[in-house]
This record gives structure tokens, C-alpha cells and sequence, in this order.
């Protein structure tokens, strides 16, 4: 059955190639990623001295960073085969396939695309290796052999990406529901409760105290411990909050909204402020991980003003650290956005289509869609910063969070945020345009 | 009832190897009612799409006539014809195809926002079709908190609200049962022919088709028949609503709206 079926689903469908290079370019981009950091990090581990440990831990963090996003790409690229393939269910029903039937189907070419992505991946990390070879980490650059993986890792990370995607793709496709009639008729938006505001503020609170106590701790231990503990409760915070928040600025938005494109726009993310929180939290994060580290390191460069260059070597390590974190995370970012789009575009091509008939103007409907995303973000990047800041602040004190220099790097990193998120946009308007039109 | 509000002539229309449309001329007259019946893949959709302006035909001619004159409207460019279908036309579906996230007066009033008019008027007219329709009191309402008839219900109010002179319906009862159809038909014929406008309207349904004021038989791609239906006579319009009367929509019509 499924032989029998599939060369229907292999044609091109009427999305077009948009659809198709989105999941390969945002696979390849997470593989090209993955390698990069362990070829990056591989040289940590011959480090046998106690700061060697210390390297290790952040590459981990690193990279645990770097896999949160990947697997809510590989759902998104699934859904995005399946609706992609919707106007053909019918004629697969016709067939006799069963809902399961193309479920498999759709989880199998999420792997395929996967693994086309994979590989590109591969090669896209062999183009960098010579630019990554010119890192400095412990005041040396790496250099382009310290950078190359052995063919284990070469294997692993691509059957892994591979691996990653199917189990997210499965998982994905159960939320949605394979239907030709692409219309939701959910009957009621969601609420949430004030409580999750209660208690974010209490944890919030609880993490400037700890921060404020942090003052008289001693040992270097102790600080990392502190800032570990106040890192995981604020970001759980944030996860509990975002969603609160949104929906509330949204719903203002509502009601104020002037112009089509505003309205429509508050009106999707009040329809599912979680879904909208699930495509920016990724920026939320990183804003939030670049300012509390990026103060961190401040503080740490700070209390290591002693004339040790171990420790000196190591501020400026972790500087170097966050940066490729920050990016890296950012990329993942825009391609999740990108791939969600798409498949958020497909969801709805009838609707879509429909309302190029009444004579909505495409640009309206972009416009609604990316500023249903683009504002969430702008609301959350900047709460998300500034719950950072409050929690560091003990220990930072306001001079060096309003240093000019601390407000420039924060601004930027906020900026280069909003801006992948942007071109994950841009990148699916010919989705959009071939949808809307009749 | 002198003049023809769309005069379509010589319509050719393939797709690839399909010859959806094989030479249609058609003139509908201002505020009647057309309905245009055939079996499935004879090209109905096809036609309605081209004489609304949605698709280009390969050959042919549609001219849209309003007070401010004629339009060739084959002649016209994407834009225009998208700007001309948002003020001058009205659309209802099968489906209904609403904004799920919108509320069914938002869902209104957008058509007369995608115009130019400022919100808090527009959502008034809204409500006011949406009361003149028999849903008053669901103007909250989501979509998905309507029964299919209701929601077809305020497909006709967004249809009708920007005055406009010609609405196009293809399969507007086709989810329906045979009495919310019944029901859905009077009111889309109340808030177009009822208020001087003209309807055409594609259909499967015989009952529904023979409520109108004239039946068009199409063939592979050709007219091959055409009689009147017993609902010749305009009948009374939604009174209460705020665009009742001819051409007197609260954009008050489409040469006006910014
Ligand atoms: N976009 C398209 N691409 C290719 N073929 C098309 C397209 N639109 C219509 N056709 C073909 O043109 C013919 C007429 O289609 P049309 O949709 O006008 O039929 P219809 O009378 O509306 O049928 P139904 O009652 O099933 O809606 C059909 O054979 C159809 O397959
Ligand atoms: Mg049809």
C-alpha cells in the first residue's frame, strides 16, 4: 500500500519547491551547526588540568543549548511534509490509505529530508572548517586539524539529526489532526491562569535573593552553583510567563487593532499563546542566556581581576563561548520559524486562497502573519532581557548592566535576533504567494 | 430591469489538456438572481471564477457595468481586479472559508477595513448585518462556536456589507441539510436581489437553483440551456440592516471607498 502510494506523494505538490528547500536548508544548517561545535569543543577534551573541566561543562551546556531547538524543527519539518501534501489526502483516501498509512508517510519523508540536510550539513561543515580552525580559545587559535572530527562523529551527528527528526516527527504529527479541510473549528480560546504570573514573580524574587546572597559567598564553586540554580529557575519562568504575557498583550492589541493586518495578527496569537510563545521562546532564551552570561563573564572578569591568566584566558574563553552559542541558537531559531511558517501557510491554504478572492491583498496577509510572530518576539526578547538583568543585578549592580558597552551588546544581540526570526519570514512569502493565489 | 451588470462574451478557458469553459457568452442583469447548474467538472466554478474576475480566461470578454460605467474587466491588471472584487463584489463559499480566529462580526467588518473604513464603523455595520441576518447576539462569537448554517450566515453579511452590487455564491448550501439551506438561501436572496443586487449563484441543488429568477444548464464548458425559476420576484430585504436599499452599502459603493 504504502509502495503503491507513495510515487503519488513524490510529484511536486502545488507548494512548490519553497517547501521542500525550507526543512533541507534548516536540517543542514543544524548538522553544519552540531559538527562545528563538538569539532569546536573536541579539543576541550585533551585538556587534562582542572580548568579543563570547567571547558568541558560549557561545551555541554553548549550543546544542550543547540539540540532543544532541533527537535521542535524536526516536528515542524513533518507537519510541513503533511500539509504539504494535502491536496492529495483525498485521492489517497480514494486509494484506500488510512490516516496511519499517511502519517507514515509523512514522518518518512521528514527523515528523507532530514537525512538530503544531514549530508548537506556534512559538507557545509567541512567549508568551515579553515574559519573555524581561526577560533582562539586558551589565547591559541584551534587550528583547522584541531577542528576536524573523526569519521565517528561524521556518522553519528547525521543518523542522529536523522534519528531526532522521526521521533519529533511522530510526536508532531499526534497534535495534528490529517484532515483535506484545513479550517480548525476549536470552539474556544484558551484562558490561563494569573497564578502562573503569581508564582513566575515569586521565582523571579527568589532569584535576586539568591543573586543578593551571592555576595558573600566565597569559592568560585559556590558562584557557579548560584548562577546555575538561577539560570534554570528564571528560564523556567520564563516558560511559564511567556505564554501568560502574550496573551495579554495580545488581547489588547485586539481590541485596539486599526488596520486588518493588526487584527488578525493579535487574533492568531490569542488563539494559541502557547504556540505562539513555542516559535520565539528559542530567541527568549538566547536573549536571556546572552545577558546573563554575557554579565556573568563581566562579574567573573571582575572577581578574577587577579593577575591569573588562567582565569583571564577563561573570561575571555567564555566570551568567545557565548558568542557561537548565541548565533548558533539564533540560526536554529530562523530555520524553526522558517519551517512553522510554511507549514503554518499550508494549514490554511484554503482560507488563504479564499481571501485572495475576496480581494484581500497578499501583503495584508503577510503582514498579519509575520506580525503575529514578530511582535510576540519583540515582547519576549525584551522581557526576557530585562528578568535577566533583574536577576543578575545583585551581583552586576546597575553600573555595569547600564554601561554603555552592556547596553550596546545586549541591543545588538536583541536586534540580530529579531532579525533571523524576520528572514525565517521572508524566506516563506513565495509559500504564502502560491497559496493565495486562486 | 434594462441593463446588464456583467456581460461575459466568447469565454475559452483550459487547463493544460481540460477544456473547462468551450465559448460561454452569458449576460446577467442588474438584481437578478442567476443560477448556474451542471455536473461536477463542467466548469461552473471556472465560469464564476471568470466572470468575478478571479481567474483570466484564454479567450473572451467579461465587462462589468456600474454606475461609474463599464469595465472590461479581462482587461484588467491583478491589482485591479483584486481591488475590484474587494469593493465591487461580494464572495460566499461552500465553506464558509471565515477567519477561524475571528469573531463573526470581525470577520464582517473586515471586509469594509480591507476598504479603507475605520474599525469601530465598520464593526457597527457588521452588527448590523449580522442582527438583519438572525444572529444577533452572536456578533462574540469564533467561528467555530457557529453551526455551519450560521456561519454561512455570516459569509452572506461579509458578502454584503461593502454594498457591493454583484455577489458571486458557488455551492453556498453545499454542506448544508435541505432545511438550514432552505433558510441560508432566503437569506442570501433577501440581502441581494431583496435590496435591488444580483446573485450568481452555482449550484447542485435543484430546489435551491429553481429559487431563482433565472437556471443556466452548463455542459462541458458550454451553456446548454437556460430557463426561468419560480423566484422571479425580488422579495422585502433585511429591513433593520444599515446597508439596506440599493447601492446605498455603507461604502456607498465602490468608486467612493479609499
Ligand atoms: N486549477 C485547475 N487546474 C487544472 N484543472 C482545473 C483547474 N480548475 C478546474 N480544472 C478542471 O476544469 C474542469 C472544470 O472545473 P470546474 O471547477 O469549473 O468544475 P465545476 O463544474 O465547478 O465542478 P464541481 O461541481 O465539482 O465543483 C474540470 O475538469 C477540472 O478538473
Ligand atoms: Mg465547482
Amino acid at each position: 500500500m504504502i509502495a503503491r502510494v507513495a510515487w503519488l506523494l513524490a510529484r511536486p505538490g502545488r507548494a512548490g519547491a519553497a517547501a521542500l528547500a525550507l526543512p533541507v536548508t534548516a536540517f543542514a544548517i543544524v548538522t553544519t551547526l552540531l559538527l562545528g561545535v563538538l569539532g569546536g569543543a573536541q579539543s576541550f577534551w585533551t585538556w587534562t588540568d582542572d580548568i579543563g573541566i570547567t571547558y568541558q561543562a560549557l561545551a555541554v551546556i553548549a550543546l544542550v543549548l543547540l539540540v532543544v531547538p532541533l527537535l521542535s524543527l524536526g516536528g515542524a519539518a513533518a507537519r510541513l511534509s503533511a500539509r504539504r501534501r494535502d491536496d492529495r489526502l483525498a485521492t489517497l483516501r480514494l486509494l484506500g490509505a488510512t490516516p496511519a498509512a499517511v502519517g507514515t508517510l509523512a514522518v518518512l519523508e521528514a527523515a528523507v529530508l532530514a537525512l538530503a540536510g544531514a549530508l548537506v550539513g556534512v559538507v557545509g561543515y567541512f567549508a568551515l572548517v579553515p574559519a573555524l580552525g581561526l577560533i582562539v580559545f586558551r589565547g591559541e587559535p584551534l587550528g583547522a586539524a584541531g577542528v576536524l572530527l573523526g569519521w565517528e562523529a561524521l556518522v553519528a551527528v547525521p543518523v542522529g539529526v536523522v534519528l531526532l527528526a522521526v521521533v519529533s516527527a511522530v510526536v508532531g504529527l499526534r497534535r495534528v489532526v490529517i484532515s483535506p479541510l484545513g479550517v480548525r473549528t476549536k470552539d474556544e480560546a484558551p484562558r490561563m491562569h494569573w497564578l502562573r504570573f503569581a508564582i513566575g514573580a515569586a521565582v523571579v524574587a527568589l532569584g535576586f535573593l539568591l543573586m543578593s546572597a551571592l555576595q558573600v559567598a566565597g569559592s568560585m564553586l559556590v558562584v557557579f552553583a548560584f548562577l546555575a540554580a538561577a539560570f534554570g529557575g528564571s528560564l523556567a519562568v520564563l516558560n511559564l510567563v511567556g505564554p501568560w504575557v502574550l496573551r495579554l498583550v495580545a488581547s489588547g492589541q485586539a481590541k485596539r487593532a486599526k488596520t486588518p493586518a493588526r487584527l488578525i495578527a493579535a487574533r492568531l496569537v490569542l488563539e494559541s499563546p502557547k504556540a505562539a510563545w513555542r516559535q520565539v521562546s528559542g530567541v527568549a532564551m538566547t536573549s536571556f542566556m546572552a545577558v546573563f552570561a554575557g554579565t556573568g563573564v563581566a562579574v567573573l572578569g571582575a572577581i578574577g581581576a587577579s593577575p591569573d591568566a588562567e582565569m583571564a584566558d577563561l573570561v575571555v574563553d567564555l566570551r568567545t563561548g557565548i558568542i557561537i552559542t548565541v548565533v548558533g541558537s539564533f540560526l536554529m531559531v530562523a530555520c524553526s520559524v522558517g519551517v512553522n511558517q510554511a507549514a503554518g501557510v499550508l494549514d490554511r491554504a484554503d482560507l488563504y486562497r479564499s481571501l485572495g478572492m475576496l480581494g484581500m491583498p497578499v501583503e495584508t496577509m503577510d503582514a498579519a502573519r509575520r506580525r503575529a510572530v514578530l511582535s510576540p518576539l519583540r515582547i519576549t526578547a525584551i522581557g526576557s532581557a530585562v528578568i535577566a538583568a533583574v536577576v543578575m543585578l545583585p551581583i552586576t549592580g546597575i553600573a555595569l548592566i547600564v554601561d554603555p558597552l552592556s547596553l550596546l551588546v545586549i541591543a545588538a544581540v536583541l536586534a540580530a535576533g529579531i532579525g533571523v526570526v524576520w528572514l525565517g519570514l521572508v524566506a516563506t512569502r513565495p509559500v504564502l504567494e502560491r497559496a493565495a493565489v486562486a | 430591469m434594462g441593463t446588464f451588470v456583467l456581460e461575459a462574451t466568447g469565454l475559452v478557458k483550459s487547463f493544460g489538456q481540460t477544456h473547462a469553459l468551450a465559448g460561454v457568452d452569458l449576460a446577467v442583469r442588474t438584481g437578478e438572481a442567476v443560477a448556474i447548474m451542471g455536473a461536477s467538472g463542467s466548469g461552473k466554478t471556472t465560469l464564476l471564477h471568470c466572470l468575478a474576475g478571479i481567474i483570466r480566461p484564454d479567450a473572451g470578454q467579461v465587462t462589468f457595468r456600474s454606475g461609474a460605467g463599464g469595465v472590461d474587466v479581462t482587461g484588467l491588471g491583478e491589482r485591479e481586479r483584486s481591488r475590484l472584487r474587494r469593493e465591487a463584489f461580494g464572495f460566499v463559499f461552500q465553506a464558509g472559508l471565515l477567519i477561524p480566529e475571528l469573531t463573526a462580526s470581525e470577520n464582517v467588518a473586515l471586509a469594509l477595513m480591507l476598504n479603507g473604513m475605520p474599525r469601530p464603523r465598520a464593526e457597527e455595520y457588521a452588527r448590523g448585518w449580522l442582527a438583519a441576518l438572525g444572529l444577533a447576539g452572536m456578533e462574540d462569537r469564533r467561528i467555530g462556536q457557529l453551526s455551519g448554517g450560521q456561519a454561512q450566515r455570516v459569509a452572506i453579511a461579509r458578502a454584503q456589507v461593502t454594498g457591493a452590487s454583484v455577489v458571486f455564491a458557488d455551492e453556498p448550501t453545499g454542506a448544508l441539510d435541505s432545511a438550514t439551506s432552505a433558510e441560508v438561501m432566503s437569506a442570501l436572496l433577501h440581502s441581494t436581489v431583496g435590496q435591488g443586487r444580483t446573485l450568481v449563484l452555482v449550484t447542485h441543488d435543484a430546489q435551491v437553483a429553481e429559487r431563482c429568477g433565472r437556471i443556466v444548464d452548463v455542459r462541458d464548458g458550454r451553456i446548454v440551456g437556460e430557463r426561468a425559476g419560480a423566484g422571479a420576484a425580488p422579495a422585502a430585504g433585511p429591513a433593520a440592516g444599515p446597508a439596506a436599499g440599493p447601492s446605498a452599502g455603507p461604502s456607498a459603493g465602490p468608486e467612493v471607498a479609499a
